[in-house]
């Protein structure tokens, strides 16, 4: 039978080999996470994003690279699923992106300081994270941002970034507002213009947001709008 | 009990119910929270109840350890601790850090890193503070007359606890050194050095209870304690598949974690087999039954339920996601929260000399409290599950999914109610026993020394 002094053997030496193929393998690591996390495109505006991110405790609902609580969206891809523009609004107003939603708390972050954080979260989306987060695989249609965009790709990118967040379209995207599937046969063009530049001019007290869209971008929704028919079925 | 000086435990052990209490009051903030019932967020974001819930926790079960430490040692080193007043300024310093970030934390004054979210100034304190606990009995096992196994792995546990806190003091702007350092701390904390603490505990309290000889017990803890690093240290690596770093951790991460359930494993079957040999009848049955229970809850939690969350190519889709509370629920249950109470339910009559072993009510605690942490691990697991499945497989909005899952935080609700019933027992018998006091020699129910 094992005797304690073989049982304390057996502990000190698994211990010590652990121990030193650990350490080996932490400073290989370090020579390798530059590359692979892009760390020359770790800007001075990226790095003051990382510290905002830590003094408001971001973690504290949402994840990053799958870390933190499970509250809020994860937001390793935020800024290719969403875009800069949906992630400013968001930080400036949240409870106005996702009005009677779950909220979130209002910072009150400068401009600038808006601007670094969005410089983080680009750098993070630029990152090798071994495959996470997975693209789904148990849908036909693949989610906006999720990975490859197949049923998606003759989508304006701004709706696919920032109007999906909200609307659904063919069973995918948000529940906050209603579904968006044949409003080309419910409204016309001037009032989806109208709506799009101003929704609380056309309907006051709506939850609607007013988006930060440019004019080209509302002239390209307007078409990509009116052109949804409602589905016939044979 | 043998030595006045042990009755100082009785103080980290009463912080530590009342820590514990509140820890439950913040837990049951973001269970409402999750369900759609978010009154509070003005006054207590979510992000604020999630540090404060976590942070207790880490509190509570240190300021356990440490009393456990307290009440061991001198019985171990056969001698009267270095200093009762120091170790009562260092349990008062604690308190103060801690509430002292607890507070910060609801005013937003943190360093928003899981786990670790208290202030860094304060880290500095903590430091101090656990410096002066082991030096309070690194003096008391050096003037000792004796060096036993279990309090060497007790004294160097949270020494290296200690020591491993200060990886993640480390300064950092890159987001991936900054995770790597913290799982440093985080984990070879949890699968590391807290199961040496752990492990500790439990053999003094198989010694103590089931009479069974010391060399036997000491000689089985070293195989587990072995069998714990050497899983659990490359084990890391599984928190080190997705944040940046080499591909080669999916291997190593995925191959040493699918071992760590061995270490629990053996630390069930040394409960059982033990308690079963033991041929003395202590009359502190609970104590038994808590700890027997820990070795168990501590191999389904963190054993097995770690293992299915952390093999790569399921935690690709797990990562992140409510399965990890799940998992962590349990763990921290089983393996960290169950052995300070066995501890506690251990040491209590005889700080106290009031021995109210097998009250009713002590039973009811232990099942309660059990059966109402076994059905919330169901509900987290049913929500995570869930969440994987529409989220991450399927592609559904995350929002959309809260919505969707949000009954299950019901669920959560009653079972963690349950749960509370049971901790809710276990105060009153702590309550019941009153303050410390009685004499040395009559509160000493020791096998061994009879």
């Amino acid at each position: 039978m094992l005797s304690k002094k073989a049982a304390r053997l057996f502990f000190l030496t698994g211990t010590a080999l652990c121990s030193l193929a650990f350490v080996g393998l932490t400073v290989d690591t370090f020579s390798r996470i530059p590359a692979q996390t892009h760390a020359d495109r770790l800007t001075p505006a990226a790095i003051r994003g990382k510290h905002l991110w830590d003094r408001n405790n971001c973690m504290g609902c949402h994840t990053l690279m799958g870390e933190g609580a499970y509250y809020a969206p994860e937001l390793t891809r935020v800024y290719r699923r969403r875009g800069p523009e949906f992630i400013r609004a968001m930080l400036r107003d949240p409870e106005a992106m996702y009005p009677g939603q779950r909220r979130m708390v209002n910072y009150h972050f400068t401009p600038a300081q808006i601007d670094d954080l969005v410089a983080f979260l680009q750098w993070i989306d630029g990152m090798d994270l071994n495959g996470f987060p997975a693209a789904p695989t148990l849908n036909q249609v693949a989610a906006p941002g999720g990975g490859a965009m197949v049923a998606t790709g003759d989508r304006p990118q701004v709706f696919n970034q920032l109007c999906i967040a909200c609307h659904r379209l063919g069973g995918q995207g948000g529940a906050v507002g209603p579904a968006l599937d044949g409003v080309g046969a419910r409204l016309d063009a001037a009032y989806l213009q109208r709506w799009l530049q101003n929704p609380q001019a056309v309907k006051p007290g709506t939850a609607m947001p007013r988006l930060p869209l440019t004019e080209p971008q509302v002239r390209e929704l307007v078409a990509f709008l009116t052109h949804l028919r409602p589905q016939v079925r044979p | 009990m043998k030595y006045e000086s042990q009755r100082v435990a009785w103080w980290f052990f009463a912080t530590c119910m009342l820590l514990f209490t509140l820890q439950i009051v913040y837990g049951f903030i973001m269970a409402f929270a999750h369900a759609g019932y978010d009154g509070l967020h003005a006054v207590i974001p979510f992000n604020a109840a999630r540090a404060t819930h976590t942070n207790l926790l880490v509190m509570w079960l240190l300021c356990g350890f440490m009393g456990a430490a307290y009440y061991i040692i001198p019985e171990e080193s056969g001698r009267e601790l270095h200093s009762v007043p120091l170790a009562k300024l260092q349990l008062g310093a604690l308190v103060a850090t801690g509430v002292t970030a607890v507070i910060g934390f609801h005013f937003n004054w943190w360093e928003g890193r899981k786990f670790l979210e208290i202030p860094r100034p304060l880290d500095f304190l903590v430091v101090a503070d656990v410096l002066a606990f082991l030096f309070n009995i690194g003096m008391t096992v050096w003037k000792g007359r004796r060096f036993t196994t279990t309090s060497m792995v007790l004294f160097f546990g949270l020494l290296a606890a200690a020591l491993l806190y200060l990886p993640g003091m480390i300064p950092t702007d890159n987001q991936t050194h900054d995770s790597y350092w913290r799982w440093w701390v985080v984990h070879l904390w949890v699968e590391g050095v807290w199961e040496l603490i752990m492990g500790a505990i439990l053999s003094y309290l198989l010694i103590k209870l089931t009479g069974i000889d010391r060399e036997v017990i000491e000689k089985w803890l070293y195989v587990i304690v072995g069998f714990t690093f050497l899983s659990g240290i490359l084990g890391t690596g599984h928190h080190y598949y997705f944040i940046g770093t080499p591909r080669y951790w999916l291997i190593v991460g995925g191959l040493f974690s699918a071992l760590e359930p061995v270490a629990f494993l053996g630390m069930a079957i040394y409960g059982i087999a033990m308690a079963r040999k033991g041929g003395r009848n202590h009359p502190n049955r609970t104590a038994l039954q808590w700890t027997v229970g820990c070795a168990v809850m501590s191999f389904v939690g963190a054993g097995f339920l770690g293992f299915a969350h952390t093999l790569p190519q399921v935690n690709l889709y797990t990562h992140g996601t409510l399965v990890t509370a799940m998992h962590g629920h349990m763990a921290f249950w089983g393996a960290y929260a169950m052995i300070v109470l066995a501890m506690v339910t251990y040491a209590l009559p005889n700080l106290t000399g009031r021995r109210l072993y097998d009250a009713p009510s002590a039973a009811l605690a232990f099942w309660t409290s059990n059966v109402g942490m076994i059905a919330m691990t169901l509900a987290f697991g049913v929500a995570g599950i869930s969440q994987v499945y529409l989220e991450r497989r399927v592609g559904m909005d995350f929002i959309v999914v809260q919505k969707e899952i949000e009954v299950h935080f019901i669920g959560l609700i009653l079972a963690a109610s349950l749960f509370t019933v049971g901790v809710v027992a276990f105060l009153w018998n702590f309550i019941r026993c009153g303050l410390p006091a009685g004499e040395v020699a009559a509160a000493d129910v020791d096998p061994e020394a009879a």
